[in-house]
């Protein structure tokens, strides 16, 4: 079919036209054994999920993927994959949209375009013991259209100038993209990711404000640690690591 | 790969004993088994440290708190964290706990979920019980090793 991505044949493609979740069905499919590679691509969900349970809105016409994954690490190691998610998906959008498109990844794993949020990245993790078993990386991308009213302002590729990106092409990108930077890590580490990261960090070394499950703090966003937690200075020399926060507004200067 | 039980309390001895030496790598093996604990010159260990000699609550009744938290940790029914992250007790702000005190558990349930980063690790029960203490507020950051939870 016209409308397939072309994929390595490393993944497993399961395409469906309107799913609950895609995460949710991956992983499912993680827990009855599916193979590494196992790429859940809907059209559309009913059930989309942000972090802590917010909606994420999943209209036709802009990509929902799922990808099963069973890397032989710690489980410990697995949020390093958060960020080598974010740098593939970065890369796509460097690729689809205008040399002039100021991208940028905001931490962790959202990808901004002109301060506009255009998509996000949200994994899940089963371990044995301490060794991990599986991991889904679930990846929204804006093609066609971008909610309104959202928190965070956000926007879409057709909105930012790609008009013509579809989301088969979109996903192949990113496939290609994908198992690019986790050949990178697998042979080098977390180190090429993170620099790469932070190359490219959202308000990097300026004042961001963060909302944590339990509180909301502004300060400068200093650094990345080596596991990829935020280094948030509250001044006076009040540093905080943060391992889950969602990074609501930046004060670029 | 083998499977076998991890040995949790092994583990913690040998992380202890590593700190001690200033080693950054042992490897010990017993009947068939064999565990290497490793830490990472550049870890987050390290990254910890001075924020904790700056923050201004570094005091004796943090000290005090972090000796109760290991002393749990080394108890039989101790749930501990398989990650350094954030936790929490529902799947949702505002959803109902996973599980209260006094609660009956059944093996594979979700317990607590643990964040790193985007990547939601949920803790689950390794075998049946009853919740005797639940030692993380909703939102804590929680360290690798950490006790959450006490089943009995």
């Amino acid at each position: 079919m016209e409308d397939n991505p072309k994929l390595d044949e490393l993944y497993h493609l399961l395409k469906l036209d309107v799913v609950g979740s895609t995460n949710e069905e991956a992983a499912r499919l993680g827990r009855e054994g599916a193979p590494a590679g196992t790429l859940v691509w809907a059209k559309s969900q009913t059930g989309g999920k942000g972090r802590r349970g917010r909606d994420w809105v999943s209209p036709g016409g802009n990509l929902y993927a799922s990808l099963l994954l069973r890397p032989n690490i710690l489980l410990a190691q697995a949020p390093e994959i958060s960020f080598v998610a974010a740098v593939a998906v970065f890369n796509t959008l460097c690729f689809i949209l205008p040399q002039t498109a100021r991208i940028h990844m905001k931490w962790p794993n959202d990808i901004i375009v002109e301060g506009h949020k255009i998509a996000g990245i949200l994994l899940e993790s089963s371990a044995q013991g301490e060794m991990l078993d599986w991991l889904v990386v679930g990846i929204g991308i804006n093609i066609a259209s971008s909610p309104d009213k959202t928190p965070f302002p956000a926007t879409s590729l057709h909105e930012s100038g790609a008009p013509h990106a579809k989301t088969a092409d979109v996903l192949g990108r990113f496939a290609d993209s994908f198992k690019r930077v986790m050949e990178t890590w697998t042979n080098e580490g977390f180190a090429p990711i993170r620099k790469r990261w932070l190359e490219f960090a959202w308000c990097l070394g300026e004042e961001i404000e963060v909302k944590t499950e339990q509180e909301t703090l502004r300060g400068v966003f200093c650094d990345i640690d080596p596991s990829g937690a935020l280094i948030l200075d509250l001044g006076g020399g009040d540093k905080r690591i943060i391992t889950a926060a969602n990074v609501i507004r930046g004060f670029p200067t | 790969m083998a499977k076998f039980d991890i040995d949790g309390g092994l583990i913690r001895k040998l992380s202890k004993l590593l700190e001690e030496t200033d080693l950054t790598e042992i490897e010990f093996e017993s009947e068939g088994q064999r565990i290497r604990v490793a830490r990472n010159s550049g870890g987050y260990r390290e990254s910890y440290i001075p924020v904790a000699e700056t923050g201004k609550q570094a005091g004796t009744a943090e000290e005090q708190a972090e000796k109760t938290a290991s002393a749990k940790s080394d108890h039989p029914g101790a749930i501990t964290s398989p990650m350094v992250g954030t936790a929490y007790v529902a799947s949702e702000p505002e959803s109902p706990p996973f599980v209260k005190v006094g609660d009956k558990i059944r093996e594979g349930q979700t317990l607590i979920i643990v964040e790193a980063m985007k990547t939601m690790n949920p803790v689950l029960a390794l075998r049946d019980g009853t919740v005797k203490e639940i030692l993380v507020e909703n939102g804590d950051p929680v360290e690798f090793g950490e006790a959450l939870m006490i089943i009995e």
